[in-house]
């Protein structure tokens, strides 16, 4: 198969989003679903081909989501529906568009990326008489699940909130 | 003042309040109205007590609305039929009515508009049905939502953009509200003012202004 000339090719955008929560890392596979199922939910058969939304790389809690040139709004508007992604509750926050891939990985720095656990704070706390396990600790932020293999819930908390208990 | 018109912090929801004021400054925030949570400031970030008030009669809702009378609390009264929804537009000490979209067609119709205009009491475009629902529920709530914004350009009434956000993942930044409001028809400029109404709900302008 020949490759297309430059001129030929297929004019395409490319959108950063930072995947919430911090320390979540989605399949690529599942976060392209679920990407495409939010398009195709939302602005049917027709513009979703219009936006050929792809998922081209998910590093550093951030993931690179391609689209055909003008269509970024439209895709910007369905990654804000996206709310779960294989089975896990996540949230997509767009940060930026560009035309590279390139530019975009230079951007991946300078977006927020959380801190690494902070080594003093506590690892298990007790939060209305229950016990709660440390997931995620990243400045002020505090994210605990309660422990147990029943419930899985997380909580967003603060290290206010904790001192407060 | 941007602000978030509803948000369910604990125990209603999973995120803090201290949590998800945090989570509004990074999205560009200046305020949050917090049910069940007390008015304070966090991260910059002026949060705004606020009670949501449910019934199935206005006589039902008038001891809840008179007790917050007087206080800073923003009150957001659920919609219910067309009877209850006009009568709570003319109530005095309500700020907010929300869920119109899951209300019938008649239930905000142009008289509860003109009430609403003249009461200046807003009506919440929740974005969680935009955001979390999908097929009819979707849907309808998008048509509902673009007849009450057909009716705010005709009446004027106060608009208010909220996210009912349970968690900081339901959280939504200015860009991406202002993105959502586009598919019912609001415009960038009415996007700011809608943000922008919730804070001066509790603080309206006085009708009469010295000017010295």
């Amino acid at each position: 198969m020949t490759v297309r000339p430059p001129t030929l090719r297929e004019k395409r955008r490319y959108v950063l989003v930072r995947i919430a929560p911090a320390g979540c890392i989605p399949d690529p596979k599942e976060l392209y679903l679920a990407v495409h199922d939010a398009a195709t939910v939302l602005w049917g058969d027709a513009v979703a081909s219009l936006i050929h939304p792809a998922v081209v790389a998910v590093e550093n809690g951030c993931a690179i989501v391609r689209c055909r040139r003008g269509m970024e709004r439209e895709l910007a508007i369905a990654l804000s529906t996206v709310t779960s992604c294989g089975g896990q509750r996540i949230a997509l926050r767009t940060c930026a568009t560009s035309g590279t891939i390139e530019s975009l990985r230079e951007r991946v720095a300078s977006v927020h990326r959380p801190k690494p656990p902070s080594s003093g704070g506590p690892a298990e706390c007790m939060i209305d008489g229950r016990l709660f396990m440390v997931c995620h600790c990243a400045g002020q932020k505090v994210d605990v699940i309660e422990k147990g293999f029943k419930n899985t819930t997380r909580f967003f908390l603060t290290t206010e909130d904790l001192e407060d208990q | 003042m941007i602000t978030d018109a509803c948000i369910c912090p604990r125990p209603r929801g999973d995120s803090s309040v201290r949590r998800m004021a945090l989570e509004a400054h990074e999205l560009g925030f200046d305020s949050l109205v917090a049910i069940d949570a007390p008015t304070c400031e966090y991260a910059g970030v002026s949060v705004m007590s606020g009670v949501l008030v449910r019934g199935a009669f206005a006589q039902e809702i008038l001891p809840r609305v008179k007790r917050c009378k007087g206080t800073d609390t923003v009150v957001i009264v659920e919609a219910g039929d067309s009877g209850f929804n006009r009568a709570v537009l003319a109530m005095r000490g309500v700020h907010v009515l929300c869920g119109v979209h899951l209300t019938d067609r008649y239930g905000f119709d142009h008289v509860a508009a003109k009430i609403a205009a003249d009461s200046g009491i807003a009506i919440d475009i929740s974005l969680a049905p935009i955001i979390h629902e999908r097929g009819a529920t979707r849907q309808r709530a998008l048509d509902r939502y673009l007849d009450i914004v057909m009716l705010q350009r005709r009446f004027e009434f106060p608009l208010v953009l909220s996210t009912h956000a349970r968690s900081v993942l339901e959280m939504r930044s200015v860009r991406e509200i202002s993105a959502l409001a586009s598919l019912v028809g609001l415009d960038v400029g009415d996007v700011k003012q809608a943000l922008g109404n919730a804070g001066r709900l509790c603080s309206p302008e006085p009708a009469v202004q010295v000017i010295q």
